[in-house]
């Protein structure tokens, strides 16, 4: 969510239960914007929270000129002082879904992965993690299956560079039922003509990205309407906690997680 | 632009209630000498938007626009139905549409009414269940089978001589008999709804055997109530009664308040607590010497100062342990020489155990506690947050205010993740014996050896010398 409307998106936030209190909304908004201006970022738009032991970490994302590639993430538990994260690693990203507990709040805890070499009686070769590193992949992990964005957010230029639409104005009533009108902010995982050619309306520079309509089982996705049908939320059965919303006909829409971190296995049992 | 069906629809609530509320002020106008009995009678519905201000304050709660929708949905439930309290209980997402729950305690008169109700349907039948049932079950076939025989007798001049079908042995276990409409898990009524001002639906009471169920499984609300429940230790009736069943475990572990905050009935009555018979049931109520508890005890991570005041459901699906021989001590004289076989009686955590003694998942606590504001303490209030059921959360304020709220998806965090219920062993099809035992074929040595041992006995040697002879014969032709 971009961090300068989260006064304005406060209403609209509703993760399991979970409100931005104003108090987290006056830090985060104070705190970030010291951080794009250090930073020369376009963008900044607050990620979400992870859930740790002792306290919960907050997550921004600053935005430069590429709206899929250059994306720096920045954690923080205690609002003054916000650490880079590092590029995530694939290794990691698959040892951070076999960690089942939970974070620490610490980021330079070493845990111990439990992985087959404990079967194998040899729990000294167990791969050992940093929690940053774990807290990296967790959040990249995320990124790539329920990162989403509405049609048309983010645009492709002549030139190759992707960015957030600035003229953006927002799905109409109709199209915003549809789970096809919602893309996964990725570097785009079909064809590209797959993804060009499966819309009768097809736009170049809109849709290369993956559409969430494709994801596998087919109600993992979870599109609901409310305040009388004038705002749109999509919520992933794989990540609890993931929300995403839309209010029709206005530029309005933004990402939040707000979880513990972990991937829901049983989706194929709750269906 | 053409409206949904649901703003018509809340639009006539609002109209509902604002009738009611001005017949409501005239009449206490008129009748001022009324006032006091009128509200006794009146229902009492817990301030929503108050404590979803609260809430909010933590980081929890509902969007403005559906806390007032639903306080006014709430005051309309007051109206229709006869109810002494109203409380928001939460709001469980389905995969449609979502249900916002409220939690009910009935009144006198209509409690009443549904406990003969439930007793002149289900007393004589805790006899009649078990033992009527199979049988009628059983002579309806058997009358159906004999029917056909008698009709096919003069048509099939021999019917061929089959081996009788083999009978099942097992027998299906005694049903654990459903608690009372206000006993244990069936304490409150449950209404649900889909959007706040759509008419309020009732959930059935919920059985033993479906909380067993809903344990063993994991599945997502659809949001339609009349939804099929497919699941492997089969479900035993429909969303309803899966939501119902689903509200009452959340409800047995998430209702928490601060220590003190309830207290029981009577304080002569806990001595009872041990017995069967309403032991452990024992109502409670607000204490109105709450004082309330500093911000540093509630928010201590041992959790001391939290207690439960959900009770404890058993393995069996019940709060109140149900012993199954108790009905056979009658029987006994007919079957002495079986005997039942003590059981020990289960137990759980009594009420108002602290959280401290609440079960770990995977080194995580059950509960997180936050503080709300870290900026003016003065302001602060201590937020819990439900480790094992995501979306469970209560709030308590250094002073007299607490409550608990769910929003969430209705499932579990079970970690490392859902393993579903093996399917049981078949059973042997013929009794274990050599017959029917697999073992290796003999190899050729074997049968070799076995022929060698059983060849008929060599015939006695009748002249030694044509013996000899032969013997002599083979060795020249080696």
């Amino acid at each position: 969510m971009n961090i300068h409307k989260l006064w304005e998106y406060k209403e609209y936030v509703n993760v399991n239960g979970m409100m931005l209190s104003s108090e987290l909304i006056s830090l985060l908004h104070n705190s970030l914007t010291m951080l794009q201006v250090e930073n020369h970022f376009l963008h900044v738009q607050y990620w979400g929270q992870l859930y740790a032991l002792d306290a919960d970490y907050h997550i921004a994302v600053g935005i430069n000129r590429d709206a899929l590639t250059d994306r720096k993430y920045y954690y923080t538990t205690d609002f003054k002082f916000w650490g880079l994260l590092p590029k995530s690693k694939k290794k990691y990203k698959h040892l951070a879904l076999l960690t089942t507990y939970p974070f620490s709040g610490d980021p330079s805890l070493k845990i111990k992965v439990l992985d087959e070499a404990l079967d194998e009686n040899n729990p000294d070769r167990c791969p050992v993690m940093k929690e940053e590193s774990r807290l990296a992949a967790t959040i990249s992990n995320i990124c790539d299956e329920a990162g989403i964005c509405a049609r048309g957010q983010i645009l492709k230029q002549p030139d190759g560079t992707i960015v957030i639409n600035p003229n953006y104005y927002g799905l109409t009533g109709s199209e915003a039922k549809l789970l096809k009108s919602y893309l996964h902010i990725r570097t785009p995982q079909h064809r590209w003509n797959t993804n060009l050619l499966t819309r009768q309306d097809y736009n170049y520079s809109m849709d290369f990205l993956d559409s969430i309509d494709q994801d596998i089982p087919s109600g993992c996705w979870n599109l609901s309407l409310e305040q009388n049908g004038s705002v749109v939320y999509l919520k992933s059965l794989y990540w609890p906690g993931m929300m995403y919303f839309h209010k029709v006909r206005t530029p309005e829409a933004g990402f939040l997680y707000v979880g513990n971190g972990r991937k829901n296995l049983d989706v194929p049992f709750l269906l | 632009m053409k409206f949904p069906k649901t703003t018509e629809c809340r639009h006539w609530r609002f109209t509902l209630v604002a009738s009611k509320s001005e017949k409501l002020d005239q009449e206490g106008e008129e009748e001022q000498e009324l006032d006091l009995e009128e509200d006794t009678e009146k229902p009492r519905v817990v301030d929503l938007i108050e404590h979803n201000g609260y809430f909010r304050e933590g980081g929890y709660g509902l969007p403005d626009s559906e806390c007032y929708a639903l306080y006014i949905a709430l005051h309309m439930l007051a109206i229709k139905e006869p109810i002494s309290t109203v409380r928001f209980f939460g709001k469980i997402f389905g995969t449609k549409m979502n249900y916002y729950v409220a939690e009910v305690d009935l009144t006198i008169e209509e409690l009443d009414r549904r406990i003969r109700e439930f007793e002149l349907k289900d007393m004589p039948g805790e006899e009649g269940l078990d033992e009527d049932k199979p049988p009628d079950a059983g002579e309806e076939q058997k009358e159906l089978g004999g029917e056909e025989t008698k009709e096919e007798k003069p048509k099939v001049p021999v019917p061929p001589k089959l081996p009788p079908l083999p009978k099942s042995t097992w027998t299906p276990p005694i049903p654990i008999p459903v608690e009372r409409p206000g006993q244990g898990v069936n304490k409150k009524v449950f209404y649900v709804c889909n959007q706040p001002g759509e008419p309020w639906v009732v959930l059935p009471d919920v059985t033993p055997d479906q909380i067993r169920v809903a344990r063993l499984t994991v599945r997502c609300m659809t949001g339609d109530l009349d939804a099929e429940v497919l699941t492997f230790p089969p479900f035993e009736g429909t969303e309803r009664n899966y939501l119902r069943a689903q509200i009452a475990r959340i409800h047995a572990s998430t209702s928490i308040s601060p220590q003190g905050f309830f207290t029981f009935g009577s304080g002569e009555e806990e001595e009872d607590i041990d017995l069967e018979e309403g032991g452990g049931d024992l109502a409670f109520s607000p204490n109105p010497y709450y004082r309330g508890h500093t911000l540093k005890d509630l928010l201590d991570s041992n959790l001391t100062y939290w207690v439960h005041h959900g009770r404890y459901i058993l393995k069996q699906g019940r709060t109140l342990w149900w012993n199954p021989n108790a009905g056979m001590d009658e029987g006994v004289e007919e079957e002495e020489d079986e005997g039942p076989v003590p059981i020990p009686p289960e137990s759980g955590p009594m009420l108002f155990t602290p959280l401290s003694e609440d079960a770990r998942i995977e080194g995580l606590p059950a509960w997180s506690t936050r503080i709300s504001s870290t900026l003016v303490p003065e302001r602060a209030l201590a937020v819990l947050r439900s480790n094992i059921w995501p979306g469970a959360v209560a709030y308590s304020t250094s002073g007299k205010k607490s409550e608990c709220l769910y929003v969430g998806w209705g499932l579990k965090n079970q970690p490392p993740n859902f393993s579903p219920l093996q399917l049981a062993l078949p059973q042997d099809e013929y009794i274990i014996g050599p017959e029917v035992m697999e073992m290796a074929d003999p190899t050729f040595a074997d049968e070799e050896a076995y022929r060698i041992a059983h060849l008929p006995p060599p015939p006695p040697p009748e002249l030694p010398g044509e013996g000899e002879g032969f013997a002599l014969e083979e060795e020249e032709e080696d």
